[in-house]
């Protein structure tokens, strides 16, 4: 009986007085891999027009994933509110994104201080791999300033029509209804009230939680833990003689030494090199893992002076929700950072987009009210996308970062120009894509060489122990 | 999470401290571990293969060496004093992996002949050797002397005749005993005998799984660890999917309002 209804009203009704009785249950016809059939969402079909105003949507965080999502947003005809605590905030990053980024928002180039087109891949031994002969002209890896990303695409919102508070967002009284909005309580810093700031509250009809690893809205909403790696990093400036070895490459160390389960860095900056390392089972030793990247880089970082030191968590895998009723959460705080590389830039942007969309043709460009069906598209879409490529690079990470045999063997097939050739193709654009069959199996076969002897060689090791 | 969070909030204070104690900490540990590799590159010139535990009573222990870096002046001062009295300020004078068969990054095969013939085993032991010492000793890299050595430059048959022979030859004597032995119990039970044996399905489906186990149990750790990996691989799909797996009492209240 429900069903009749919805094609009768759908876009005809201008006041929500009467719509209260013709709000159905009906089973949405979402494919989802559905053990209990009685995972009943609302169509938004049924949703009524909101009266006499647009969907109002909050933007919690204005990282990557926070300034894609309200500008999206915002263009698509929604009242957005992006609320950031930190509008300088230096964020301890990476800082590297793919070439794919620069072409789907649209980034001005001078945004990107560095175009990496090489770099080295350094085993346990210190053997040294070269890599970036397969990239074209075109092709790099751009390092970015995230201080200076940031604040673009939050600008870029603000000039879609979004609306930017410097505040920093404390928590959000869940509604009880399908309709009644979400109140957050944020603090509201301005340059009069100092440094303390001013407690407000704003309703808002869906939130978009953007705020990172420690995201706030996470825990309104009951999202659930994740594990996470620490990654520290030290920004050294070095002489400039030993600069311009690091002018377009950054190098990858890899060994028990630097980290058990991740891997050290030197990735070039503005002016400056970020020497760091992450780890997820052996917080403790940090510094340890630290002090040993910067020994394995010693003779080329030698006379450089520290002048930052950071550290930063990553998440590992999503948070077991990731979206409730009308708050769904995106980028970092969604957990959305891949293995194996620890790359989240791009991934954070591309889910605000995409969660932003979701939200926009839910609502019919503002016109109507949305629920967690249309947020649950965008899950879906996300997944549909994604899923292969975090999947790929977790097998990646499981069976390279095991233990130092395996990093040798990572280490002697990154050599190989057709693994170059696919690793690089799916990194700028993010796309798996199908190598030719022949090459796969040899490819196979190399590697399980590899593998053989590295391992062999780490019984010799072993021999030599006892 | 909120510990999380208190840790990182003000990252450049904190651990700008706690550095201060732990590399020196570190630092005076990597440099006792140099004078221990001192006397052992002294002792055994020859391949002889000593572990790097050797501990070193024969060489006088100066101060610590500092590494010669300036950018750690903020952290440990008394480092940049040590600089003139010790022996070792300059890279060069490191203890760094030394070999008379290893020359420009990678092993000379010319030294490894043996009757006209590249000795294999010898380049796979020296190898090896060069690993253990660089896992206990991690170096620096530099670009004036890269490494370069690939293992694939060994034929694949030393390989095999290393690594891969004794094992399959201690496998393959396993799933001998066990095959003789199992044959005989079956056909003392039931009276048929190996042909007839190899012609029932269930006798084969033993077999399948007796070869099977030999092959993938080889240690006591290795039942453990193949549950461990099961587990391994399925995990992350189950982390992705967690989302989807809403309990029902959630999604109910979206529904149904009069």
């Amino acid at each position: 009986m429900a069903s009749f209804t919805l094609k009768s009203f759908t876009g005809l009704r201008q006041s929500s007085t009467e719509q209260t009785n013709f709000i159905s249950n009906v089973p949405s016809s979402l494919s989802l891999p559905q053990r209990r059939t009685s995972l009943r969402v609302t169509a938004s079909r049924a949703s009524p027009n909101l009266a006499n105003r647009k969907l109002r949507v909050a933007v919690i965080g204005g990282g990557p994933a926070g300034g894609a999502a309200a500008e999206t947003l915002a263009q698509g005809g929604i009242e957005t509110i992006l609320i950031e605590r930190k509008m300088d905030n230096c964020k301890p990053c990476g800082g590297a994104i793919p070439l794919c980024m620069v072409g789907e928002f649209n980034l001005p180039l001078d945004i990107i201080d560095r175009r990496v087109t090489k770099m080295k891949m350094i085993s346990p031994s210190n053997i040294a791999v070269d890599i970036g002969r397969t990239l074209k002209e075109h092709e790099y890896i751009g390092m970015v300033r995230r201080e200076v990303l940031d604040q673009y695409l939050r600008e870029r919102a603000e000039k879609s029509g979004a609306t930017v508070i410097n505040g920093l967002f404390l928590k959000m009284d869940l509604p009880e209804n399908w309709d009644t909005p979400y109140v957050l309580h944020y603090t509201e810093y301005d340059g009069k009230t100092g440094a303390t700031g001013q407690k407000k509250t704003m309703e808002v009809d869906a939130v978009i939680g953007a705020d990172g690893a420690n995201s706030r809205v996470a825990k309104s909403i009951g999202a659930g833990d994740y594990d996470y790696a620490i990654a520290f990093q030290e920004r050294i400036r070095i002489p400039d003689d030993k600069m311009t070895y690091y002018e377009d490459l950054a190098e990858m160390y890899v060994g028990d030494d630097v980290s058990p389960d991740f891997y050290g860095w030197v990735f070039p900056k503005c002016d400056h090199v970020a020497v760091g390392t992450g780890t997820v089972t052996h917080k403790g030793d940090i510094k340890k893992f630290q002090l040993a990247t910067r020994n394995r880089a010693k003779d080329k970082i030698l006379g450089g002076k520290i002048i930052r030191v950071e550290a930063h968590p990553i998440p590992e895998h999503p948070r077991p929700r990731r979206l409730s009723k009308r708050v769904a959460l995106v980028g970092d705080a969604a957990g959305y950072v891949t293995k194996c590389s620890g790359e989240g830039i791009y991934f954070a942007a591309k889910s605000g987009r995409m969660c932003a969309e979701a939200i926009v043709e839910g609502s019919q460009n503002g016109k109507k009210m949305i629920d967690e069906s249309d947020l649950r598209k965008y899950l879906e879409k996300w997944d549909k996308t994604y899923l292969p490529t975090y999947r790929v690079l977790d097998v990646l990470q499981k069976v390279f970062y095991r233990s130092n045999p395996a990093r040798e063997a990572f280490v002697e097939m990154c050599g190989d120009e057709y693994v170059q050739k696919m690793t690089f193709d799916s990194y700028l654009y993010k796309r798996v894509a199908p190598g030719s069959p022949l090459e796969d199996l040899k490819l196979a076969v190399n590697t399980i060489g590899s593998v053989f002897r590295a391992n062999a060689l780490r019984r010799e090791i072993e021999k030599l122990n006892v | 999470m909120s510990l999380s969070m208190a840790l990182f909030s003000p990252p450049i204070s904190s651990p700008l401290q706690n550095s201060n104690l732990t590399s020196k900490i570190s630092l005076s540990l990597l440099s006792t571990k140099r004078f221990s590799l001192v006397s052992l590159t002294q002792a055994s010139s020859s391949d002889n293969g000593t572990s790097a535990t050797v501990s070193a009573t024969t060489v006088e222990i100066p101060k610590p060496a500092s590494p010669a870096k300036e950018e750690v002046p903020v952290k440990s001062p008394t480092e940049s004093s040590s600089d003139e009295t010790d022996l070792t300020t300059t890279t060069t004078t490191e203890i760094k992996f030394q070999d008379a068969k290893w020359v420009n990054g990678t092993w000379d095969l010319k030294q490894f002949e043996k009757e006209g013939k590249t000795d294999w085993d010898s380049v796979i032991v020296s190898e090896a050797k060069r690993r253990k010492w660089l896992e206990d000793n991690p170096e620096t890299t530099t670009n004036d002397e890269p490494v370069l050595f690939d293992t694939s430059i060994i034929p694949w048959w030393a390989w095999m005749k290393r690594y891969h022979l004794p094992e399959a030859e201690l496998l393959n004597g396993r799933a001998a005993m066990i095959g003789f032995f199992m044959s005989y119990f079956v056909d003392s039970l039931t009276g048929v005998g190996l042909v007839d044996q190899m012609g029932n399905f269930f006798c084969k489906t033993l077999l399948f799984v007796a070869v099977a186990g030999v092959l993938f149990i080889r240690k006591n750790e290795d039942l453990d660890k193949l549950k461990g990996l099961f587990e391994e691989t399925t995990l992350y799909d189950k982390q992705w999917q967690a989302t989807w797996k809403e309990p029902e009492s959630s999604s109910s209240t979206v529904s149904s309002q009069k």
